[in-house]
């Protein structure tokens, strides 16, 4: 087809232009600005605002606040990330298989992933509750004393992981459910006549083919883990001691409860060095995993 | 074939068991919504309402904006899903389908802008939003969330794999690009269309950090933002309602799930991409 080529690329730009205004000015320029705020002094509703190159960064890193929200958020990324697949693994085989109920079991295990983390997160802050929440009343019928979970300074990070936890296992069950279904069914018929146990089955079958579902699941989780705030801004809002405070909150209480422009905008640009390091770690990993 | 053993029967209790610990949380928000709050103070162990009622419901509704807040969130989700179509399906198109300068560059922009997270967007754009006198209002709920590259990946990934005699047929026939994009395009990709509806939907409904920043008046809330507002400062422990509240918040999204289980689940899953 022989067409005019200039008004082709005229026509082509016009398809582009308003997608890429939105992307250029709620994306990229806020991170090109975010850089330069993060060398300047600047609160809000303060008249000042200077340039101050590394001066937020000094501060920054040698803040108490930031390495104990960096550790916080290791920790918390980690647990979350390593529990959920193996809780994910497990309940994917539990389920695989049950072609009756397995529908039932796959909504049942989803639900916490389509319901609305803010009000989730409380309905756990009520089940949790010193006095009168169902989970210390459990404890007292077995005689056990409880706590105040969520306003314990040793339990609290403990109870939001354990919650998180709640929240991503049916996320990561379906991947697995995925992955198992994948696997030939044969592979198990001839182990079985070679006399392998389930146990054996899964070790040296379901394990080795699910690991580019394992690795998958890792990286995804590893950046869910890292982006979640709803939680434990509802359930701790970073306390009891800030033994909550992962960077995500840190980055917010800094930026939209104290104004501190500046030295929030440091904490955002630390922030994006972690994911683009992680994203790079991901595109290396990409290229030696063969997926089917 | 393995025969049922003991430990088939131990694996189905270990997984009544998970399933009793996922959904435990929901069958508590119910029965506490149902519940008298005096009730709720010394039930102990007993969890089932003796006299279920729906008095905290309408509790809620008198007390809170709670009907506002589901209008908020309708009007919110609903005009970022049509920006986000407006804006993004031109440009998938483009990038799909047709040939210009500097498209590769472009497109690995786009990717590239796929996993910045939204913290590092956010201080700049409520300078921005502020300065424009937008804040407190549902503008800036909605416009940051327009710029989607996720979508326009989605539709991008979608539209390639349709032939290209499609388009040229359409050329031939003089066929406008507007008319090629809503009539023939939209169509052909409407399995795409509906897997991102319900991304964003999810998303955007659930969404607790954004309305935190960008809304500081009770009739703007999202319902997010609602109930924890609820929960922190009115509710004063009234289990009950807030429960109540909880629930009808969940409500649209655990409705939409039930509806279309297999689409939901995949629609959420296929990307592994939030936001």
């Amino acid at each position: 087809m022989l067409k005019n080529r200039k008004s082709d690329v005229i026509v082509s730009y016009a398809l582009i232009a308003p997608a890429v205004a939105f992307m250029v000015l709620f994306i990229f320029y806020p991170i090109l600005y975010s850089i330069i705020l993060s060398a300047q002094s600047y609160r809000l509703g303060f008249r000042t605002r200077e340039f101050i190159g590394f001066g937020n960064y000094i501060e920054l890193f040698k803040s108490a606040d930031l390495w104990n929200s960096l550790r916080i958020t290791g920790i918390y990324t980690i647990v979350v990330v390593v529990a959920s697949l193996v809780l994910g693994i497990c309940l994917a085989v539990l389920v695989h298989q049950r072609k009756k109920t397995g529908m039932i079991w796959q909504i049942i295990f989803f639900l916490p992933v389509a319901a609305t983390m803010a009000a989730m997160a409380i309905v756990w802050r009520f089940i949790l509750d010193d006095n009168f929440g169902v989970f210390n009343n459990l404890l007292r019928a077995l005689g056990i004393n409880g706590a105040d979970w969520v306003r314990n300074p040793d339990t609290a990070l403990g109870a939001v992981i354990i919650i998180n936890i709640w929240a991503n296992a049916g996320y990561t069950m379906v991947f697995f459910l995925a992955g198992l279904a994948n696997i030939p069914d044969e592979l198990y018929q001839a182990a079985s006549l070679d006399g392998s146990t389930r146990l054996q089955d899964f070790r040296y079958i379901s394990w080795p083919l699910l690991s580019p579902t394992t690795l998958f699941i890792t990286i995804i989780m590893t950046v869910r883990a890292l982006a979640s705030f709803d939680l434990i801004k509802v359930m701790t809002n970073g306390g009891p001691l800030k033994t909550t405070q992962i960077l995500s909150l840190l980055l917010y209480q800094e930026a939209f409860q104290y104004f501190n422009v500046g030295y929030a905008s440091g904490i955002a640009v630390v922030f994006f060095v972690i994911v683009l390091a992680l994203t790079l770690v991901q595109m290396r990993f990409d290229t030696r995993v063969h997926y089917q | 074939m393995k025969h049922k053993n003991g430990w088939d029967y131990l694996f189905t209790v270990l997984l009544c068991l998970l399933g009793i610990f996922m959904i435990f949380p929901f069958i508590l928000m119910v029965v506490t919504s149902l519940k008298d709050s005096k009730e709720i103070m010394i039930t102990g162990l007993n969890i089932l309402p003796k006299a279920p009622s729906f008095k905290n419901f309408v509790t809620v509704f008198q007390k809170t904006l709670l009907l506002r807040y589901l209008y908020n969130g309708t009007v919110v989700v609903v005009f970022i899903l049509i920006g986000q179509f407006a804006v993004n399906i031109p440009a998938s198109y483009a990038f799909a389908k047709r040939k210009f300068p500097l498209k590769n560059l472009l497109f690995v922009a786009v990717l590239a802008a796929l996993v910045f997270p939204r913290y590092i967007a956010a201080i700049p754009n409520f300078l921005l939003l502020s300065k424009f006198k937008l804040i407190n209002t549902y503008r800036a709920l909605i416009l940051p969330s327009i710029a989607s590259p996720f979508c326009i990946f989605l539709m991008r990934q979608y539209i390639m794999t349709i032939p290209e005699d499609f388009f040229e047929a359409a050329a031939l026939e003089g066929c406008s690009i507007p008319r090629l994009l809503t009539a023939i395009l939209m169509p052909m990709i409407r399995p795409a269309i509906g897997s991102f509806t319900i991304f964003s939907i999810v998303s955007h409904w659930n969404d607790l950090f954004w309305p935190l920043i960008v809304i500081n008046s009770r009739s703007m809330y999202t319902p997010p933002a609602g109930i924890v507002f609820f929960a922190d400062a009115e509710g004063a422990s009234d289990w009950g309602a807030i429960m109540a509240a909880a629930l009808l918040t969940i409500a649209p999204l655990v409705v939409l799930f039930l509806s279309n289980r297999k689409q939901f689940i995949s629609s959420l899953t296929s990307t592994g991409i939030k936001g």
